[in-house]
């Protein structure tokens, strides 16, 4: 059995892995696993979906103080459904208005953590087509892990909300596709080093 | 055999035949019809990819509550927006696409709640190799289409693939999900 350390150095040593795990971590989205696919009802009977990504962004988590910050960057012209007909649809004045908005917006600095440290939820302001509304994004799964081939540690997970569509002004199509559209938010982020430049 | 029994007899066919009259073919609308493969990353997020190019028929007898419905993907038309992520599942490490273009899912067992389809279950025959598939429906309506002016049947499936099966073995060992979880949006246009 490994001799208990005298008790100053065993303070220190508290004192040090709690000044280190306070300390905020930057991470950048990795793009290969970073989308977001929007699902909505057609005529009550089956889901159209789509995605828009790979996203844009920067998250910083600090989880001994239980804080985070992130902000993604989403460009509505890349929509992709498969069907190139719908996406160019999609893109037009009444529905995503990429011409007049290429890109749409989610920043967020109210984190909720589950006892297990990892992140539970995110709320903050979601902008689409020049408006912004609150939006919380609940995790369905959240894990920090070691990534084999980058020897960094990522953290990532599947983030679930609900918007309404005509709240953002597109009205195109309802009520025959719903007003109801469910995120369901792909997301890893790499942990940046000392060597990397801040944003 | 007496004539009441014959006539019960007849009129059994009867009725047979009258539901087998029932029964109508719709064809797949490609427009909204597809599947999308939601794999687990590292216990992390989820990785999704959906097949843009199918084909398919559905047979179904609302009266008899029966039918069947064939699906054929192109397995080379995955898409999951990582261009060498799609490059990489249609390798041989995965759907090997060129030896096996195509996947088709043959259904011919509906269990109906009510009027609307709650199960079909069939064969999917995936790199050569058949197995038994169910699909759950999650939503399930028929509708009349102001656009097409007919009878649009559709709903939402999940089915879980259990991808050894088919030789599908890479990356099983790096802890990768064996089981591959298929979300399926379908609609089909009365003929």
């Amino acid at each position: 059995m490994a001799r208990a350390l005298p008790p100053s150095a065993a303070l220190l040593a508290a004192l040090a892995a709690a000044g280190a795990a306070a300390q905020p971590v930057d991470y950048a989205l990795d793009p290969t696993h970073s989308f977001v696919h929007f699902e909505v009802l057609h005529f009550d009977t089956a889901t159209i979906r789509g995605r828009f990504g790979p996203l844009e962004g920067q998250v910083t988590l600090d989880r001994a103080a239980r804080r985070g910050r992130v902000q993604v960057v989403v460009d509505t012209a890349a929509v992709s459904t498969g069907l190139p007909v719908l996406d160019a649809r999609l893109r037009r004045d009444d529905l995503l208005a990429s011409t007049a908005h290429p890109q749409a917006f989610f920043v967020a600095e109210r984190f909720e953590f589950a006892p297990d440290g990892g992140v539970a939820a995110v709320t903050g302001e979601f902008t689409l087509r020049g408006t912004g509304r609150a939006l919380r994004l609940q995790a369905q799964r959240f894990r920090c892990y070691t990534h084999p081939l980058l020897r960094r540690e990522v953290c990532g997970g599947d983030f679930d909300g609900e918007l309404l569509r005509s709240d953002f002004g597109l009205s195109f199509g309802l009520p025959f596709v719903a007003d109801v559209v469910r995120l369901r938010v792909q997301v890893e982020a790499v942990r940046r080093d000392a060597a990397d430049a801040r944003p | 055999m007496n004539t009441r029994t014959l006539l019960a007899a007849a009129a059994l066919a009867a009725t047979a035949a009258g539901a087998q009259a029932q029964s109508a073919t719709y064809a797949i609308d490609p427009t909204h019809t597809f599947a999308t493969f939601e794999i687990s990353h590292f216990g992390a997020s989820t990785n999704r990819g959906r097949f843009d190019k199918k084909t398919g028929t559905v047979q179904l007898d609302k009266a008899g509550k029966s039918g069947k419905v064939e699906i054929t993907l192109e397995t080379g038309s995955i898409n999951s927006g990582t261009a060498a992520f799609d490059k990489h599942l249609t390798s041989k490490d995965f759907f090997n696409s060129a030896e096996f273009p195509t996947a088709k899912f043959v259904g011919d067992k509906f269990v109906f709640n009510g009027d609307k389809v709650a199960e079909v279950s069939g064969q999917l025959t995936l790199l050569g190799k058949t197995n038994p598939v169910t699909l759950k429906a999650t939503n399930f309506a028929c509708y009349d289409s102001p656009m097409l002016k007919r009878e649009v049947c559709g709903g939402d499936f999940e089915a879980t693939v259990v991808r050894s099966q088919y030789g599908m073995t890479w990356g099983l060992n790096y802890g990768f999900s064996d089981a591959v979880k298929v979300v399926i949006q379908v609609e089909a246009v009365k003929q």
